[in-house]
């Protein structure tokens, strides 16, 4: 298999593999993947909340199931196929946005600003520029890939307030949020 | 020009129908691309490609922050016993209503791999609803939880307090290999 996710045999041989699945099968793993994918999101907010009221433990707990919602989201996408090779995948990366950049935030956008929501509108510019960000990223890195190199083993930098993503240093402070520099995470 | 920062993400407003609705889609465009790219990350380490791995970690937390930003501005932050409470009410519809139809479907149609992802998942959700059902009523009375770590299978996220089992229960997976928290 070209998808292979874990090195070690004793795991890889226990995950779930791609199948031909039939439509109604498909419809329900894609469903349940948005499903896991959004409480895993939910789970790391929470913990941030629980940690800041005092209660470590639960926050700790809260990261702790967020990486098994984690795992059943990898697991129903493996089966569904849509983890394939880097090249593959960087393509589907580029694909996906694209769409949020062409179609999808600009639409949200207007329809928000129609409806005087100011905070959906902070919400929605703030990811639709970091995903231009991500789509120029994308294509450099596939170009790479299919010339079979890695890309620069540079510093990646994301602002932890609107997830404006920088190859390189961090600058003093985000262009699209006026966040400081302290406040991005260094990958 | 950037506006100035306020340590703060957008905040929860009264929404149009439409505007919620968009947000709510975003929020799931959003989570299912972090998730996605976490799993791409995993395959180009394995294919030998680290910085395109870590490419794909940095993308993976911005869309986080994405996730985390319409979530706020569709008012889903509450307080821990809020949230708990959400938490309890997710993985009760997954094991009630979600994951046992889907299970139904995916044997009438005889999708083996199917069947066992949703098998782990479903395992791991009764485990989560246990957990947050008696998390809940702690924090109802101001109390944290234990102090034990918290240990989650890599294939199955089967999910126990305290050590890890010899063997996954639900999936076999040998229990050196869970993920302390």
């Amino acid at each position: 298999m070209s998808d292979t996710i874990a090195r070690d045999e004793a795991l890889e041989k226990r995950l779930p593999k791609p199948e031909d699945l039939n439509p109604m099968t498909q419809e329900s793993l894609a469903a349940a993947f948005a499903g896991e994918s959004q409480a895993a999101e939910k789970y790391l907010v929470w913990a941030e909340q629980a940690e800041a009221e005092g209660y470590p433990n639960v926050g700790k707990l809260f990261r702790a199931i967020s990486f098994a919602e984690s795992r059943h989201a990898r697991n129903h996408l493996r089966v569904m196929g849509g983890i394939n090779r880097t090249a593959d995948n960087l393509a589907a990366a580029f694909a996906g946005e694209s769409f949020e950049v062409d179609e999808m935030y600009p639409a949200y956008h207007e329809i928000a600003k129609l409806q005087g929501n100011n905070q959906a509108v902070r919400s929605i510019n703030y990811a639709l520029k970091s995903e231009v960000d991500h789509k120029g990223q994308y294509t450099d890195a596939r170009e790479s890939v299919l010339a079979g190199n890695d890309i620069a083993e540079a510093p990646v930098n994301v602002c932890l307030a609107c997830g404006h993503t920088i190859i390189g240093d961090a600058p003093d402070k985000c262009p699209y949020c006026g966040a400081t520099k302290d406040l991005s995470r260094t990958f | 020009m950037a506006e100035p920062f306020k340590n703060t993400p957008p905040a929860p407003e009264s929404k149009g129908e439409m505007t919620a609705a968009n947000i709510a889609a975003a929020l799931a465009g959003e989570s299912q691309a972090s998730q996605k790219y976490l799993a791409f990350a995993d395959v180009a380490d394995g294919e030998g490609y680290p910085n395109v791995a870590r490419l794909f970690r940095a993308v993976a937390y911005a869309e986080s922050t994405h996730a985390r930003n319409h979530l706020s501005v569709l008012g889903l932050i509450g307080t821990t016993e809020e949230n708990l409470g959400a938490a309890f009410g997710g993985e009760t519809f997954e094991i009630d209503e979600m994951y046992a139809a889907y299970m139904a479907v995916a044997k009438l149609q005889d999708n083996k791999s199917a069947q066992t992802t949703i098998r782990y998942a479903d395992a791991a959700e009764k485990d989560h609803q246990a957990i947050y059902d008696a998390v809940g009523k702690g924090v109802a009375n101001k109390q944290d939880c234990g102090t034990d770590a918290v240990r989650v299978c890599p294939i199955c996220g089967h999910t126990v307090i305290g050590d890890a089992p010899d063997e996954c229960p639900v999936c076999g997976t040998a229990g050196v290999y869970f993920k302390e928290f």
